[in-house]
């Protein structure tokens, strides 16, 4: 018995642990949206946005973010996706492409929310990232910048000092640079992103992107174009 | 040596959850995604992550199954089993050196569960090299 008293351990341990492993990666994907409130009438809390700058159809529930949000598409779109993003975060820079993408495939059935959650201190830039984006947000141009944050991503995280970098992005989509600097550091540029991560944390947001669709929280392996596109399918014949 | 064993089980047995875990959410996608907490995100989706198809924390839960069986085994009297121990855990040792050497100057983020592991693992060849070469005289 002592000599196969070992193997017996052995195989008990193998078990448990190809066993754990089974049930964890069976069940991990299915609660996700467990943090998300119940959803949200599509039009309840909006207003008119379908400019730069418009209330925000509140989705999920949760404190609300900074407002007025940085969305586009129609109040009355029967997908309200809100995203929480952080410029410097790489997987947000391969979600960027697959929204745009989803904006024009859908059109108007959609509408989208970007709401900052810089992950700081994990990413050295990310607070500056934000703060770019409010500051042009500030003079209309949020979504200019937000598409050259992303885009250009893997040119300017690397960098150490990135302001530069940034006044140069304000320079490109137009933005007066003067103002843009002063607000970059204002009071109230800070406070909407504080609103925005306070919104965040309060829905349970712990990484980016962490993408809500209607009120549910889209799970993270969804979030590629093929999967994504089929999510907004089925919240669309669910709305109809 | 039993207790060189029975503590080279035990710690392995940590190893083996630590890098299970990191196993199941790097299959999951969960750690792919960045997080407020750690460099985890970075770490593990870093093409470092995965060797050949295969993620590197998986392989680093079959090393630490590896050492638990050996070690179990040398409990129970198979002297092989605790030979062997010593290079497997120098070439796990080896390893670890190179990936936090990677965590500090090439990704540049840390990620606690993978620190973890390489402490584990210099715990374990420190036992291991102890038990063998300095206690081992005195208890047999």
């Amino acid at each position: 018995m002592k000599r196969i008293l070992p193997f017996i351990i052995i195989l008990v341990v193998l078990g448990l642990a190809l066993g754990s492993a089974w049930y964890l990666t069976r069940s991990t994907p299915a609660t996700p949206a467990a943090v998300a409130g119940p959803p949200a009438s599509a039009s309840s809390g909006s207003q008119a946005s379908t400019g730069q700058q418009a209330a925000v159809n509140p989705g999920a529930a949760g404190v609300p973010g900074a407002e007025p949000a940085h969305t586009r598409g129609p109040a009355n779109a029967p997908v309200h996706i809100e995203e929480f993003g952080d410029f410097e975060c790489p997987p947000c820079g391969l979600f960027h492409p697959v929204l745009e993408q989803m904006e024009a495939e859908f059109g108007d059935k959609i509408q989208v929310t970007f709401r900052e959650f810089p992950l700081v201190p994990t990413h050295q830039h990310a607070l500056a990232a934000a703060s770019a984006a409010e500051a042009a947000g500030l003079q209309g141009k949020f979504w200019e910048m937000h598409k050259l944050l992303y885009d250009r991503q893997n040119s300017w995280k690397g960098q150490f000092d990135v302001r530069p970098v940034f006044e140069g992005y304000a320079r490109e989509i137009g933005l007066d640079v003067d103002r843009y600097n002063r607000d970059t550091g204002s009071d109230l540029v800070q406070q909407r992103i504080f609103q925005d991560g306070k919104r965040g944390h309060s829905l349970g947001v712990k990484g980016t992107p962490t993408v809500f669709m209607n009120g549910r929280e889209v799970p993270f392996e969804q979030l590629p174009a093929e999967q994504f596109r089929v999510v907004i399918q089925k919240e669309l014949q669910a709305k109809k | 040596m039993k207790k060189v064993y029975i503590t080279s089980a035990l710690l392995s047995l940590l190893g083996l959850a630590d890098a299970l875990y990191l196993t199941i959410e790097h299959l999951t996608g969960q750690t792919v995604r960045c997080t407020i907490l750690s460099g985890c995100s970075e770490v593990l989706s870093s093409r470092y992550a995965v060797v050949a198809g295969f993620p590197l924390a998986g392989i680093g839960a079959a090393a630490y199954f590896t050492v638990f069986s050996l070690a179990t085994l040398a409990l129970f009297g198979y002297r092989a089993a605790g030979t062997l121990l010593t290079p497997v855990l120098s070439a796990m040792f080896v390893v670890s050196i190179w990936l936090v050497y990677l965590q500090a100057f090439v990704i540049r983020q840390f990620c606690q569960y993978c620190l973890f592991s390489a402490a584990i693992t210099s715990a374990l060849l420190l036992i291991v090299v102890i038990g063998r070469f300095v206690l081992k005289p005195a208890s047999v």
